[in-house]
């Protein structure tokens, strides 16, 4: 397996080419509708994702706010490059050693799917030529670009997609490495230490979707496929591991219609309509469908979409995707059938409709929209056609439970050209000195540092820096808390936190955390309420104290816990008498519930001892 | 092939042709690319290069670099492949007949400019606008090449003359494709150029490029293309988007119209009230008052006289710049502050001037309200001075307006005449309560 990736940074500097702050906002003061043509870029040549996204004809409606200005309407031509950005990315090639280029070009992507108003995402080549080096392995790095976030998707229906503009032109530093990445922990890893370096510039946006991956993937014999847009770093491994494993179904699949002489599929589809007319339940119950029913034969894909054993990838998945990309719900195929309402002698019409023979499959698609179910079966006849060569090259969207769906075609070269609204930008000496003389130190420095200063393990330091910590941990070890306690805390205790019901994001500030660490050191509470106290802080408690109090670690006193030991001691004496010090292991789960982190456990243990040292002085 | 040179290849580089393909080293790093024009803006010694991945970027050649240019390339070309031959010529009959003159609406990028140049070939047109006759023939008529910047008022006869032809030939009606800037100002010539009108002249423009995905040309040109066809009109109109939305477009009427933002889709505006109608999902909803119609046939209402002149007025203009900005003119329309004054120094000079028999005519720098002379006593010094308030015409529209009137007659009087009167529905009699929408 070969994987590559490229690496996407929000940075907090504002804007790439206007002057509105790099903001979010849920404020909508605006809203239009638009729709996107194509067009081509310097050639006539429409590129394979502009035709695609444009062949779905969807119209776009756009909400506007305090994020936004004319610009992002594209009503406005764009402003000169953000500066501060364009410093920003020029110290990140400096940090990964890549080579500056001396005159920045601007150019237009295209992009018609309606993420961009102007139907091109904006991005300039920055910098090549630089170099990674993790865990003892060098990794090249290809490119380091400067160019503007999309718009998101914020809605839509059938016929309507709904973008926010708020995040459209914030910029994204683009960081793509060569395809020396063998393995999804390797991926991981890598985009753990570009990100620890982005951030490092102290000029990046943080919190959910800021830092945004593509993966390359592709296995021997297979196809380079695009898996866009994942946001969560600890789903890297699953992408890439789990898009290896499709490729190699998908040429198994390729193996086995080239022994079975498949011939190219044909895309006239044969109408079935009326075979179908007393079906009554599932996806093509006459009372429920408002369409025709479309039949599409395969010849030779019999058996061949439905998973083979031991995998859960399948070409009737990947057709189905086609068809919901236009809009549809699914597909029927024959692998599947009968089922979903749809019996024996139903499957036996379709197939002597269809002339079936015995290596042949078929696939079902009905819609409201004739002309729409019509491009659905061209789209399902293409990818299966596509399988008998292998793995089409195409982008993927990421799913959560770690999956990915077909988005589009990949992308060629013909959709960039010259933006020539901006102009180009020389990359001046003095400049990329001024920039060297200022670069923040190495990421692979401060760790040196760090394990050196404060006698942590490398591990813990890796960890650190993988959840962004290092900076609140330096700080907090400045004010004197013990580097221990600091890095269980960051590294264990924050992202652990249980979370409070309706509460998505926790992001204490390092003075809630330096205080919560003193009082746990002043012995306010045990360390052992610290989950329960962050809990606390995550559910809204505005200071130490209330947050003792909603944790119930507020308030046991000394005396409190001297009387609930005796008490306890008292109600056991006769285990005590019988099993004599044996019986400290229970009694101390006991006081412990009871106590539930309010005191330390070491004074617990303590004075349980004493007290059944008094009870039974033979024990 | 080599091309190596020692002493320095930036020489060499720079004749090299454009789309060349090309291998550039400095000793340690080698870059491969196609050779694309050099940007007007670019830096000195900076050669551009389209690398495989279609990024363009400039690497500077310095003294010791050498090159070696390669067989063949991989990467897009730079210029668009042809595009297929011109349309057949067909009738005229029942045609909406589209007229080209250039502008955003018919340009692409161009490379060397690092700007946008106008099309001149009908098939590039075509090319942009695949789905233009949709709806019914659409017959393209090149008449020039430009930007609107650059279309002067001699011009203006040679359009019209082109739309009375394209009537006389049988059209049901004409689309004029035209640079946004001056677009205005060419809608008012038509109307006071164009007399007993049997169909709809639509002015469109665009704001976008057609290059861009996001253009406004082809929506703009269809809601036009419709405008065109609708039998209820028979006067100039310029049809543009109504907001930012492509769904709505605006009918304004050729006098009232003007660009009233740089870069905005909905740039143009009906000054002093709702505009004629709208164009929504292709229906055209037409207000009250549109002209209808004449039986034709139509003519050239001309000829226009272009010793007129505008003049924006502002607190440091002196009256001897005034004067001599007017010397050798037959006419001037001043905008004026407020509703239609000018400092009390230049009462002097237009005293003279229109007692030589030149107009001199007022509109307010305001753009929506009326030039009214009686309310200060500015405005009654400057009507006894011989000065022409012309209500709530544009500037813009005033100055069109004289040029015609000018070249209608050589006697003062009957050039008064002509301006005071209503002769295509341009001043407004009423302002609705409610403002512009």
């Amino acid at each position: 397996m070969k994987a590559g990736l490229e690496v996407h940074q929000q940075l907090a500097t504002g804007k790439l080419f206007c002057a509105c702050p790099s903001e979010l906002s849920d404020d909508v003061t605006l809203s239009f509708v638009r729709r996107l043509r194509r067009a081509s870029g310097e050639g006539l040549a429409i590129d394979p994702a502009v035709e695609y996204q444009a062949s779905r004809g969807f119209s776009y409606r756009y909400e506007a706010g305090p994020s936004n200005c004319l610009v992002e309407m594209d009503e406005e031509p764009p402003h000169p490059v953000n500066p501060t950005a364009l410093d920003t990315a020029l110290q990140v090639a400096l940090l990964l050693h890549a080579r500056p280029v001396d005159e920045i070009e601007v150019m237009r992507k295209i992009v018609v799917d309606g993420s961009n108003t102007s139907g091109f995402q904006r991005t300039a080549l920055v910098a090549v030529d630089g170099r990674l080096d993790v865990a003892g392995k060098r990794y090249s790095i290809l490119s380091v670009c400067l160019e503007e976030d999309a718009a998101r998707k914020s809605g839509g229906s059938d016929a309507e997609v709904i973008y926010r503009l708020d995040r459209l032109g914030i910029p994204l530093i683009e960081i793509a490495t060569g395809p020396e990445i063998t393995s999804g922990a390797e991926a991981r890893a890598v985009a753990e230490e570009i990100g620890a370096i982005v951030r490092s510039t102290r000029r990046v946006r943080r919190g959910l979707g800021t830092i945004r991956e593509d993966l390359n993937v592709s296995i021997e014999g297979g196809h380079r496929t695009e898996i866009k847009g994942v946001q969560e770093l600890r789903l890297i491994e699953q992408y890439v591991e789990g898009e290896a494993a499709r490729q190699s179904v998908l040429l198994g699949i390729r193996d086995e219609l080239r022994r079975r002489n498949a011939p190219p599929v044909g895309t006239v589809a044969t109408e079935v309509t009326d075979g179908f007319a007393d079906v009554t339940s599932g996806p093509l119950a006459a009372a429920s469908r408002k369409g025709p029913v479309l039949a599409l034969r395969l010849r030779g894909f019999a058996d061949l979409l439905r998973s083979p054993p031991g995998t859960d990838e399948r070409l009737g998945r990947e057709l189905a995707e086609q068809a919901r990309s236009i809009g549809l719900r699914g597909i029927l195929h024959s692998d599947e059938l009968p089922g979903y309402g749809v019996d024996a002698a139903h499957v036996e019409a379709v197939a002597r409709r269809l002339g079936l023979e015995r290596e042949d499959a078929f696939v079902l698609v009905t819609d409201g929209s004739r002309e729409r179910a019509e491009r659905a079966i061209a789209r399902v006849a293409e990818r299966a056609d596509r399988a008998r060569e292998g793995i089409p090259g195409e982008t993927r969207d990421p799913l959560p439970d770690g999956r990915t769906r077909f988005s589009r075609p990949l992308p060629g070269r013909e959709r960039m050209y010259p933006e020539t609204d901006v102009p180009p930008i020389s990359v001046e000496r003095a400049r990329l000195e001024r920039l060297a003389e200022s670069l923040p130190e190495s990421t692979a420095a401060r760790r040196a540092r760090l394990v050196r200063e404060y006698g942590l393990s490398e591990e813990i330091v890796r960890q650190l820096a993988a959840a962004d910590a290092l900076d609140p941990f330096e700080t907090l070890a400045s004010y004197g808390r013990s580097p221990g306690a600091v890095a269980r805390l960051l590294v264990q205790e924050v992202p652990g936190v249980a979370l409070p019901p309706g509460i998505v994001e926790f992001e204490p500030s390092v003075d809630a955390l330096d205080a919560l660490l003193a009082a746990a050191e002043a012995g306010r509470f045990a360390k052992e309420g610290i989950p329960n106290m962050l809990s606390a802080f995550a559910g809204g408690a505005k200071d130490l104290e209330a947050a003792l109090t909603v944790s119930g670690l507020g308030g046991m006193s000394r005396e409190e816990l001297e009387g609930l030991v005796e008490k306890v001691v008292r109600e056991n004496a006769r285990m005590i008498a019988a099993r004599g010090g044996a019986a400290f292991s229970p009694l101390m789960g006991d006081v412990m519930r009871a106590v539930r982190g309010r005191r330390d456990g070491g004074e617990v243990a303590k004075l349980l001892r004493e007290a059944i040292a008094r009870s039974n002085p033979a024990a | 092939m080599s091309g190596a040179d020692r002493s320095d290849a930036w020489v060499a580089l720079r004749s090299l042709p454009m789309g060349e393909h090309v291998e550039v080293s400095d000793g340690e790093r080698t870059w491969t690319g196609t050779i694309v024009p050099h940007h007007e803006l670019s830096g000195d010694r900076i050669l551009q290069l389209k690398l495989e991945s279609g990024y363009n970027i400039g690497i500077r050649i310095e003294p010791g670099f050498t090159f070696r240019t390669l067989a063949e390339s991989n990467a897009p070309p730079v210029r668009g492949a042809p595009v297929p031959g011109g349309t057949v010529p067909r009738s005229a009959t029942g045609s909406v007949v589209l007229l080209t003159t250039g502008g955003t609406i018919a340009s692409r990028v161009d490379y060397e400019t690092g700007g946008v140049r106008p099309v001149k070939e009908e098939s590039e047109v075509l090319a942009f606008y695949p789905e233009l006759e949709a709806s019914g023939a659409v017959r393209i008529v090149p008449v020039f090449d430009r930007l609107s910047e650059d279309i002067a008022p001699e011009d203006w006869p040679t359009i019209a003359q082109h739309v009375v032809t394209a009537y006389r030939d049988g059209a049901a009606g004409v689309v004029i494709a035209h640079g946004t800037d001056t677009l205005g100002f060419t809608a008012a010539a038509l109307s006071f150029l164009l007399a007993d009108l049997p169909g709809p002249v639509v002015l469109v423009g665009a704001q976008r490029s057609p290059d861009r995905p996001s253009s406004d040309g082809a929506s703009n040109l269809r809601a036009a293309v419709a405008v065109a066809r609708d039998p209820r009109i028979g006067e100039v109109v310029v049809v543009m988007h109504a907001g930012p939305s492509d769904d709505r477009f605006a009918i304004h009427r050729g006098t009232w119209v003007r660009k009233m933002h740089s870069s905005r889709r909905d740039a143009f505006h009906s000054q002093n009230g709702p505009p004629l109608g709208y164009v929504v999902d292709g229906r055209v909803e037409l207000g009250a008052g549109v002209r209808p119609p004449a039986a034709g046939p139509p003519r050239l209402d001309g000829p226009m006289d272009a010793r007129g002149g505008l003049l924006w007025f502002y607190p440091g203009l002196t009256a001897d710049r005034a004067e001599t900005f007017s010397k050798g003119m037959r006419g001037i329309v001043l905008a004026g502050t407020g509703l239609g004054h000018v400092g009390s120094w230049h009462l002097t000079w237009i005293r003279s001037a229109t007692a030589r028999g030149m107009i001199v005519a007022m509109t307010t720098q305001c753009l929506e309200g009326n030039a009214d002379p009686y309310v200060y006593a500015t405005g009654r010094e400057l009507l006894r001075a011989g000065v022409l308030y012309l209500g709530d015409l544009l500037p813009e529209t005033a100055y069109v307006k004289l040029l015609w009137a000018l070249g209608h007659s050589a006697d003062p009087k009957r050039v008064e005449e002509l301006l005071r009167a209503d002769r295509v529905g341009e001043f407004r009699d009423r302002h609705d309560a409610g403002g512009p929408p």
